[in-house]
């Protein structure tokens, strides 16, 4: 495999964004928030209030972004003391059994003293055929296999089982495709030497990122989440518990009723309910585990809905607003971590509004001059150095756009928590899916439309004004975004070729 | 993107050779653009005000020169340069405008060579193709003042400040080049003050990056600067009284601030197209996004032209508001290398695919500009005091008065005027005379208009450069006379004329009322 995107692995861990920078930053949000809010004239009332409430929300990601990466505080590795056992559960549901040895295997080979290997084989729960391969594969392996045949609760259920099968201290839990480094639980174990810390977290880093647009992609979001939002999350002791590449105190999990069944995201809200008991959580800020990222965009959107989903219920079934037990710092970062699946609302609005002036010729305000892109650009680019500078210089557009252009599954994720409807933990596929994945980007290519159609409208009506030059702008922005996503519909993305150069620079960076 | 050095390594040498002979074509190619630009399309325009003023300074000795020019609130070393010009090439306009031309044609290389020092030969040679078809340097490139001989002290300054930020050991040349641009560039225009400015704030931020004993050399060539500045400071403040022969300025707006940055993009519009181009500033978001791209980081470079635009127009902006209005896109001038370096970096960190669109849709779209800018006679800054001249020699007779207003917009009138009858202005001024030009009385008006005009059959009125009593002089006429006809030459150019006695033979009459309305 050629690789032509190969990250410093360990790149995105590293940077700190300055502290000037922060408070420039939020000084440049609040002022155009003000100048926007009170300064101009409205136009229309109910496309103000809309605009307002997006920008609202803007301000709170961006403030929270501030509050959680304002300063860094990575654990230190506790050295001496007695190392716990650990019982390593490695999930298991439907995946390929090439894939499933791969970890086993490489799960055997941790340098550690006292630890066991669990396969916790979901597949006749889940129907899934290979159950029976994966049975025989643990026997070759020497590895226990825990196969459940009460249904029920989908993953958590699984590992609920495997705990009162299993007696070790402490439980180290893996997905079938990541696969630990052989250090894993040797810098991960001994945080528990503290008797209230409940978990450990480690990055989810995907070592399929360079295989085609959309790995590198979904890999490019997850890096600003384990980089720089994960290490703030630590010292504010608000980790969020990921699912996988984690190691949790048995005492602690059981206290909580062991891992919740009753959400599609039971690691999110186990980690919450652990808080809420005054569990401490730790972020190791080190690649420790290597898995594989979605490979297709029908893949890649059943995952973000499942965890839109799972994020969208900790608003509406555990606010941790509400919820005792919690520092007000923690319940800051989980209605944050949560919120930022609301995401979807706002790009709903902020795509429609030059589309509604387009076929009505409605504003939400009325703006003449320019000082308000004097306050907007500002605002606008600090925010972005500032991301840009808190994960080294990983931030891309193709993440941002695949952010912002999974909207339509964040609403609907939406609409399902808003109705507690149920939906099924699917399992995310480890290979590629073949198909038309049109229909999921149904709605951006509409979007392109209505703005073409909207266009001719406003134009009949009232010309070239500077108004629909503006807005044709601000449409042309949107769709600029949703670009790539409309892309990565299309049939087998390669990554493209890099110059030859860069192909040379990056060849020479050291893999460990 | 591979730096020079590295390309250098990796390439044989005959190649790198004829590699060599290429990039000097190209920028050959694109220093003879401007030259063809100014020979087809520019540089035989009417004489415009601004350079009526060059032209009437330097006219004169080097001490009048002096004088004129510190109560003008500009520094003399493009004077004294047009003044020795003008002795070699002789006294029209187009030579006249020659000087620019070659100030700025010979910047090009030398912007190429401070692109390849900041970046790398590509990021390099697009800026400087930018900057070869720019519609505002092309604009100032043809125009007798000071704007390329200021960008051109501002270019090499740079690249002798950004030798000084990389070079170890620091050579003395690069030293002795950075104070000598220096102390030539600060009597090239107030704002050079500006660049070294931004260059103190690069160097407090990145001043561990510099090689050891920069600050001691840095104070050393501040004070012959300082030193070189002194008398001239002393000079004007003794003269004492500064501007009165420039149009008012007035505060500007945001409109204004973005107006500037679009002028350096796509140079001089009429007000339709700069509010289509402002419009369009959302994009500059998407732009913004492209960039966003895995990488090493911000080069240290970049922060430097990012404080040199951001702050020299923010500071110009701020002062404009709170002391004076200095904030004007010419004077900004010294800005536009730095931002189409900034520009050519942040397209260089694009995928190549999204890269190729966008340099050739910039390329197409500044020229499309350059294009209206000379073709469109809407451009503002397009001044036909020529054919107002034209005409007044055309229709005035002996019997007939002329009036200029506003008072300094006689300059570039009287350079084509070839009529007997003398040029009068309101409010009443004397050009020769030490002193400003007095301030328009409504109270007045009667009786200058009167004193001009006494015996006059007609009267001549050239109005332009409205200094916000345009509307109330022409009210007067057209209250007291009957006008006669009216002729728009240019933006905010037009002359009219009046009738002033009922006892002349028709025959006397130029033209009646029923050939003009």
């Amino acid at each position: 495999m050629h690789r032509f995107h190969e990250p410093v692995r360990e790149d995105f861990l590293k940077a700190e964004a300055p502290k000037w920078l922060l408070v420039l930053n939020a000084a440049l949000a609040l002022t155009y928030f003000l100048v926007l809010a009170f300064l101009f004239p409205i136009g229309n009332w109910l496309l103000f209030s809309l605009l307002i409430f997006g920008e609202v929300f803007h301000i709170w990601q961006v403030l929270t972004f501030i509050f959680t990466i304002w300063d860094v505080k990575d654990p230190v590795l506790p050295l001496g003391g007695e190392d716990l056992g650990v019982d390593v559960f490695i999930t298991v549901a439907g995946e390929p059994l090439a894939i499933v040895e791969k970890t086993v295997t490489t799960a055997l080979l941790m340098r550690y003293p006292d630890f066991k290997v669990h396969i916790l084989n979901d597949g006749l729960i889940a129907a899934k055929e290979q159950w029976r391969e994966i049975r025989t594969m643990a026997k070759r392996l020497g590895v226990h296999c825990i196969t459940r045949v009460t249904r029920g609760g989908a993953k958590a259920g699984n590992i609920n089982n495997a705990l009162s099968l299993s007696k070790k201290p402490l439980v180290a839990i893996l997905d079938a495709d990541h696969m630990p480094h052989a250090d894993f639980l040797a810098k991960t174990a001994p945080y528990f030497r503290e008797q209230r810390v409940g978990f450990v977290q480690t990055p989810q880093f995907y070592k399929n990122h360079a295989d085609n647009y959309i790995t590198s992609s979904s890999w490019e979001q997850q890096e600003i989440f384990f980089g720089p939002i994960c290490r703030g999350k630590n010292r504010l002791n608000a980790v969020t518990m990921c699912g996988t590449n984690m190691l949790i105190r048995r005492e602690a999990l059981l206290s909580v009723g062991g891992m919740c069944r009753d959400s599609i995201a039971e690691d999110f809200v186990t980690g919450l309910l652990m808080h809420a008991r005054g569990y401490k959580s730790v972020y190791v800020p080190e690649v420790l585990a290597e898995g594989l990222a979605t490979e297709d965009l029908s893949t890649y959107s059943k995952q973000q809905f499942r965890w839109a989903r799972g994020a969208l219920d900790v608003i509406f079934r555990w606010n941790p607003l509400f919820m005792g037990g919690l520092s007000w710092a923690q319940k800051i970062q989980y209605l944050s971590s949560a919120s930022f699946y609301l995401s979807g609302v706002i790009v709903l609005i902020d795509a429609l509004l030059p589309v509604i002036y387009f076929y009505t010729g409605l504003l939400p305000v009325r703006v003449s001059g320019m000082f308000l892109t004097a306050v907007f650009l500002p605002y606008f680019f600090s925010t972005l150095y500032t991301i840009v500078r808190a994960s080294n210089f990983t931030f891309t557009f193709p993440s941002l756009c695949f952010s912002m252009g999974s909207f339509t599954v964040h609403l609907r994720a939406l609409y399902a928590a808003m109705t507690f409807s149920k939906s099924d933990f699917g399992i995310t596929e480890k290979m590629r899916q073949n198909g038309n994945f049109f229909p999921l980007v149904a709605v951006h290519i509409c979007y392109v439309a209505l703005v073409a159609l909207g266009l001719e409208c406003a134009f009949l009506r009232e010309g070239l004004s500077a108004s629909l030059i503006n807005n044709t702008a601000w449409a042309l922005l949107n769709i600029g975004v949703f670009m790539p996503f409309i892309y990565a519909a299309l049939p087998e993305k390669k990554v493209p070729q890099e110059s030859e150069a860069t192909a040379v620079r990056i060849e020479t960076y050291a893999l460990p | 993107m591979r730096s020079l050095e590295q390309t250098v390594k990796l390439v044989p040498p005959q190649a790198r050779i004829s590699q060599r002979i290429s990039d000097w074509l190209a920028i050959g190619a694109c220093m003879a653009f401007p030259i063809a630009v100014s020979l087809f399309f520019l540089l035989n325009q009417s004489l415009r005000l601004d350079e009526s003023q060059s032209l009437w300074q330097t006219s004169r000795g080097f001490m009048d020169i002096l004088s004129t020019v510190a109560t003008d609130v500009h520094v003399p070393l493009y004077h004294f340069l047009l003044h020795v010009w003008r002795l070699f090439v002789g006294d029209t306009v187009p030579f006249d405008r020659m000087l620019s031309l070659v100030l700025f044609v010979s910047s090009i290389p030398v912007f190429y060579v401070l692109g390849v020092r900041a970046y790398d030969r590509d990021t390099a040679f697009f800026a400087t193709f930018l900057f070869s078809i720019s519609p505002f340097m092309n604009w100032y490139a043809n125009e007798i003042r000071m704007y390329t001989l200021f960008t051109l002290l501002v270019i090499i300054n740079q690249y002798f400040f950004l030798r000084l930020f990389r070079e170890r050991p620091q050579s003395d040349h690069a030293w002795a080049g950075y104070a000598l641009s220096a102390l030539f560039g600060i009597y090239s225009h107030y704002f050079f003050f500006l660049n070294l400015g931004a260059q103190i704030i690069f160097y407090a931020i990145y001043r561990k990056l510099f090689a050891q004993g920069s600050l001691a050399r840095f104070a050393f060539c501040a004070s012959l600067v300082i030193a070189a500045f002194a008398p001239w400071v002393l000079f004007v403040i003794h003269i004492g009284q500064f501007g009165f022969q420039q149009p008012l300025l007035g505060k500007p707006s945001f409109v204004d601030f973005f107006n500037a940055f679009g002028q350096f993009i796509f140079g001089f519009h009429d007000d339709a197209i700069n509010t289509f181009i402002l419009s369009l500033w959302p994009l500059l978001v998407l732009l913004g996004l492209f960039s966003l791209r895995r990488s090493a980081g911000t080069k240290p470079e970049t922060v430097f032209f990012l404080i040199v635009v951001a702050c020299s127009a923010g500071i110009a902006f701020v002062a404009s508001i709170l002391v004076s209005p200095i904030f004007v896109s010419r004077y900004l001038i010294f800005l536009l290398p730095s931002l189409y370096l900034i520009l050519a970096n942040l397209f260089s960190l694009y995928p190549p695919g999204m890269r190729a669109i966008v340099q050739t849709s910039a390329i197409c779209l500044v020229l499309l500009s350059l294009g209206a800018e000379i073709w469109s006679s809407a451009t503002p800054v397009k001044e036909n005091y020529r054919e107002a001249a034209t005409y007044l020699n055309a229709h005035v007779t002996p019997q007939d008065s002329v009036i200029v207003s506003a008072p300094f917009t006689i300059y570039p009138i009287q350079y084509y005027y070839k009529g007997s009858v003398p040029l009068a202005t309101i409010p009443q001024w004397n050009q020769y005379a030490y002193g400003p030009i007095p301030a328009f009385n409504a109270a007045e008006l009667a009786q200058q208009v009167n004193s001009i005009t006494a015996g006059s059959q007609n009267v001549y009125v050239v109005l332009s450069y409205d200094q916000g009593y345009e509307k109330a002089l022409k009210d007067y006429f057209e209250s007291h006379y009957q006008l006669l006809d009216s002729e728009n030459f240019s933006n905010d150019l037009s002359v009219y004329a009046y009738r002033l006695r009922y006892n002349t033979p028709l025959s006397a009459i130029p033209f009646t009322a029923a050939t003009k309305h």
